[in-house]
């Protein structure tokens, strides 16, 4: 029951938050239970078996049983990391909202526990409508964050987020019905579970782009494309980012844009591999692209926001381009790089809100020599700024380097402008850090009205955990990789024929990973 | 021809009866008190609880497929499930006809009586088999509620409307009619369990018959309002005070398109090609137009109106799929469950709209929206659950009518017109989005009438509740309307 507890006790808290009558603790209880949910899902990790690749956890029974619609959950290598992620930032965000939301406290952090649902229910989902209908309900709470904490141009950013990434999904529910006809013809039975989708062989035709395998594989990677987002379907986030509340663009960089490199990891590339690898191509130019076109348009950004953004389009680019590298170090970096882009692009959205506050600006041309004013500030940002560059030691490294290793290994043309990408992360990064943080002290910096204070308690207590995962996922990476070794490998060596099977719990478990190779 | 009427006949109509005889009540205690009206409170209680026993009634004689006055009138599990929703609709608008400033003038008694006859020739309709049936349950239906329309005394839209629903109502009517001519010159009968099965031949073989069965749809395109004879819909809609609205937009709609599915759903019918063709097409216009003109509206009813436009064109997929399955069932219960579905969620918008019209010629504007989270939480947290299910987001009831309807379209294999519903929904996301936007993220001081408005509050909130509970539960609900009429 563990799962299903992780999964929907936080719409239990929505509840809770919703009746207390409290105002002035309701933030306290809000941060309570989400480090209650943050502990119990560390106890997945202690009962994960990090030797199998098998589905473990599993709780399934018939939801909608004449479509063959089950309630199914069941977690592996692949999934464990994204639910701690999600649990882990949960209560962070809770603490860095304190003093940024203060109007309508009460119904953010409804929207929060609902959004922490929908995003533990889609990595979690094992069946393809119970998916959907996780994925489909992240975007609501996401909508009214956005729309109602948001900036000036929030409504415009909140429905084109919205359409965007609805428009994209819709094909892949057809995309879902249509395979759910497919188990029917198969099995006998309709099914909608992704156990039985794994089963199907569906024709491939290479060379055109009219036969079923290729025509399910663009319907189901439009939609996580978007997610993703993948050039050139990006433009939604930069809207999005700018004008979220700070606690919304962590939320979004951090978790929701894993959702769509999660899809391909889970859904794509193991339901239509012939179609991912001939299309490979494709998506790892789209990431190469996506890679340096969003470096390059970060560089020019005049606001420090919307530069965080759209490195975000740079960062997300390596993912795809591992994940279509096909080999264990690009897939295991991808997965990797999932989390580390969590971490450090949601720490930076963190403290770029936190100057935020303070100055009310988000321009870098106004700001200079903030160093000199704000050191504790400064220091935690450049330690991220050093791990969003993926300086050595640091998180970012270790993911960026698998990535290109496994790209090398695949297709060492893309390699060879992916890394580019890694120069231009650290231009744009340290230039913009350069002129924030050093020179001449900038208007806002100098203003004598408003004496900019340095970081106080609880800002410090939002940031130390971010910063030990910073150098813990750095130093250690194998700490973290091993749990999810079992999987990569298994989908890896099983590409073509991948027989995800449900662990049976109790029995020693180190045989079925074995069994794949 | 054995003519005779027995006791099973009058039993398996006893809802009409029932329903007819108590939308009596009001009216000749009015009578007999010398004209006065009784409060209205005591009148509504009268017409609520005439339905609730036309409903029980229902529930122990009709279904298992039993026939009526010479295969006039048939008691199936269409039948049942759509008289369910056509009741339960009247009884709905009918709580808000009185917290309605349009509606709770002097005439309630009238107005009860007339909603009531409108139900059942409601009931009529979905039950009849034999197209003068068709005909005689249209007209009693369509009849009540140009004059329940007109009643509204002061306003000068609804007078309009009344003229315009009757005036195109009628020519509706007239060219079904002049299509059931056709057909019993052709085939000697009027009766669609008659002719249905050998209709691909008719069709082929005589012109007459062509000319009447198109004609006859034709007549149901009017009444449901598909593309391109519409356009009386956004008018009436908007004219017509909110409550008649609301009962326009469900139950009319609703056993519409269950005669419609009735008549036309046969495979040898549909199944023959320039028809297919033709309701095909008439599918994807029918949803395109409506969700284009839609985003161009700021009249709230006139929004809902057009969406309930593009809602046709979704249901006509499911219609057509039900005529070509060879498992009729499977089509025709996505097709009574998105029906379910959408009245539960379009009676929601329709009521919190009429709650907010100060007076009797006060026009909900979206922008009137704005703010009206801060005032009224409970129901704009209600308003969002209506919209989001009528722009099918899951986990809402009104996903789940898209799912299970376009999953059986799939199913037989009408993939395109799958996807041109799917990419339809994601423009309606656009306009359905924006009243969600106008309450919660934009100021104002969007009021609702200072009057109490208990009753349609619980029934709104009712309604929300049972759109999240029932999407959960969605599966079993499926499976007892499928079982329901195999």
């Amino acid at each position: 029951m563990i799962l299903s507890a992780i999964v929907f006790l936080p719409l239990l808290f929505a509840l809770i938050v919703a009746v207390w009558p409290n105002a002035k603790t309701l933030r306290h209880l809000a941060l309570g239970l989400s480090v209650i949910e943050f502990l119990l899902s560390l106890v997945i990790l202690q009962q994960f078996d990090a030797n199998s690749a098998s589905l473990q956890m599993v709780e399934k029974f018939m939801w909608i049983e004449r479509f063959g619609i089950q309630y199914f959950m069941g977690i592996d290598g692949i999934s464990l990391w994204l639910v701690l992620l999600t649990t882990f930032l949960t209560p962070i965000i809770i603490l860095a909202s304190w003093t940024s939301i203060s109007e309508k406290v009460k119904g953010f952090h409804v929207c929060m526990f609902i959004l922490q649902t929908a995003m533990l229910g889609t990595f979690l989902a094992m069946d393809a409508v119970f998916f959907y209908t996780f994925w489909e309900l992240s975007l609501v709470p996401m909508y009214f964050m956005v729309g109602i904490w948001g900036g000036a141009r929030r409504i415009y950013a909140t429905v084109k987020f919205f359409i965007f990434t609805m428009a994209g999904s819709v094909l892949m529910l057809v995309a879902i019905i249509y395979m759910m006809y497919l188990t029917q013809e198969v099995t006998g039975h309709m099914s909608a579970s992704l156990l039985d989708f794994y089963k199907l062989k569906i024709p491939f035709v290479g060379g055109t782009f009219f036969s079923l395998q290729t025509l399910l594989f663009f319907a189901f990677a439009l939609a996580f494309a978007i997610k993703v987002p993948a050039f050139p379907v990006h433009t939604w986030l930069p809207d999005a980012h700018v004008e979220a509340p700070t606690p919304g663009s962590v939320i979004l960089a951090g978790v929701m844009l894993k959702m769509g490199t999660y899809g391909f990891l889970r859904w794509v590339i193991p339901l239509f591999p012939e179609a991912s690898e001939y299309w490979a191509w494709l998506f790892m130019l789209i990431g190469t692209v996506g890679i340096i076109y969003g470096a390059l348009v970060a560089m020019v950004q005049p606001d420090v926001k919307k530069l965080v953004a759209y490195s975000s389009v740079s960062h997300m680019g390596y993912i795809l381009l591992g994940l279509f590298a096909f080999n264990a170090y690009g897939i295991g970096g991808g997965l990797y790089q999932m989390l580390n882009h969590g971490i450090s692009t949601g720490a930076l959205f963190i403290l770029i809100g936190m100057i935020y506050e303070r100055t009310h600006s988000r321009e870098i041309s106004k700001y200079g020599g903030l160093a000199g004013v704000l050191p504790i500030f400064t220091i935690f940002f450049f330690i991220i700024t050093l791990s969003s560059i993926a300086v050595p030691m640091t998180n970012g490294f270790v993911g960026e380097f698998m990535i290109l290793l496994g790209t090398f290994k695949a297709a060492p043309a893309f390699a060879y402008f992916a890394v580019l990408g890694v120069v231009l992360g650290a231009v744009y990064m340290l230039w913009m850090f350069k002129r924030v943080f050093f020179g001449p002290q900038g208007e806002l910096v100098k203003d004598e009205h408003h004496p900019l204070h340095d970081l106080n308690t609880r800002e410090i207590a939002v940031l130390v955990p971010m910063v030990i995962m910073v150098f813990w996922m750095g130093l250690f990476p194998n700490n973290f990789l091993n749990y999810s070794k079992a999987s990569i490998d298994f989908l890896v060596n099983n590409k073509n024929n991948y027989n995800l099977t449900i662990a049976t719990p109790g029995a020693a478990t180190t045989t079925q990973a074995q069994g794949g190779n | 021809m054995n003519s005779t009427v027995g006791l099973s006949d009058i039993l398996l109509i006893s809802p009409m009866i029932a329903l007819f005889l108590t939308s009596l009540i009001p009216l000749t205690l009015k009578v007999l008190r010398g004209n006065r009206e009784q409060s209205p409170i005591v009148t509504l209680t009268q017409g609520l609880i005439g339905i609730v026993i036309a409903i029980a009634l229902l529930m122990v004689f009709g279904g298992a497929g039993k026939t009526a006055f010479n295969n006039g009138l048939i008691f199936d599990g269409v039948t049942q499930w759509m008289s369910v929703i056509a009741l339960f609709a009247a009884g709905a608008s009918m709580i808000m006809m009185y917290e309605n400033p349009a509606t709770t003038g002097k005439q309630f008694s009238e107005l009860i009586f007339l909603a009531m006859s409108s139900a059942v020739g409601m009931l009529i309709l979905v039950a009849a088999v034999d197209l003068l049936m068709v005909f005689i349950g249209l007209e009693m239906m369509s009849l009540a509620l140009y004059l329940m329309i007109a009643m509204s005394h002061e306003e000068k839209l609804s007078k309009e409307a009344a003229l315009k629903y009757f005036v195109l109502g009628s020519f509706a009517s007239a060219i079904f009619l002049y299509g059931v001519a056709f057909i019993f010159g052709s085939t000697g009968g009027t009766n669609i369990l008659s002719f249905m099965e050998n209709a691909s031949e008719l069709i082929q073989t005589s012109r007459l018959f062509l000319f009447g069965i198109t004609f006859v749809i034709l007549g149901f395109c009017f009444k449901v309002s598909i593309a391109p004879f519409h356009a009386w819909t956004p008018d009436v809609y908007q004219g017509a005070p909110t409550p008649h609205t609301a009962f326009m937009a469900t139950a009319v709609k609703a056993v519409s398109f269950a005669a419609f599915l009735r008549v036309i759903a046969t495979k040898s019918l549909i199944g023959s090609d320039h028809l297919f063709d033709i309701l095909q097409w008439l599918a994807v216009i029918t949803m395109i137009v409506g969700n284009t003109a839609a985003i161009l509206q700021n009249n709230f009813k006139r929004m809902i109106a057009y969406s309930s436009i593009a809602h046709s064109g979704y249901v006509l997929v499911g219609v057509i799929t039900a005529g070509v399955s060879d498992n009729g069932a499977f089509g025709a219960s996505g097709v009574i469950f998105y029906l379910l579905s959408y009245s539960l969620m379009t009676l929601g918008a329709f009521a919190i709209a009429g709650m907010m019209e100060k007076s009797e010629s006060h026009i909900v504007n979206i922008d009137d929206l704005a703010g009206f989270a801060k005032q009224r939480p409970m129901l704009a947290l209600c308003m969002t659950v209506f919209l989001l299910s009528l722009a099918g987001i899951p986990p809402t009831l009104g996903f789940f009518g898209k799912f299970y309807m376009f999953n059986a379209a799939i199913g037989e294999g009408l993939l395109w017109l799958a996807i041109w519903g799917m990419l339809n929904s994601v423009i309606a996301v656009y306009y359905y989005l924006r009243p969600i936007v106008v309450m919660y993220m934009k100021d104002g001081d969007a009021e609702i009438a200072a009057r109490p408005l208990n009753a349609t509050t619980v029934t709104v909130v009712a309604m929300a509740l049972a759109i999240v509970l029932m999407g959960f539960m969605s599966g079993p609900l499926f499976a007892a309307v499928e079982k329901s009429l195999l």
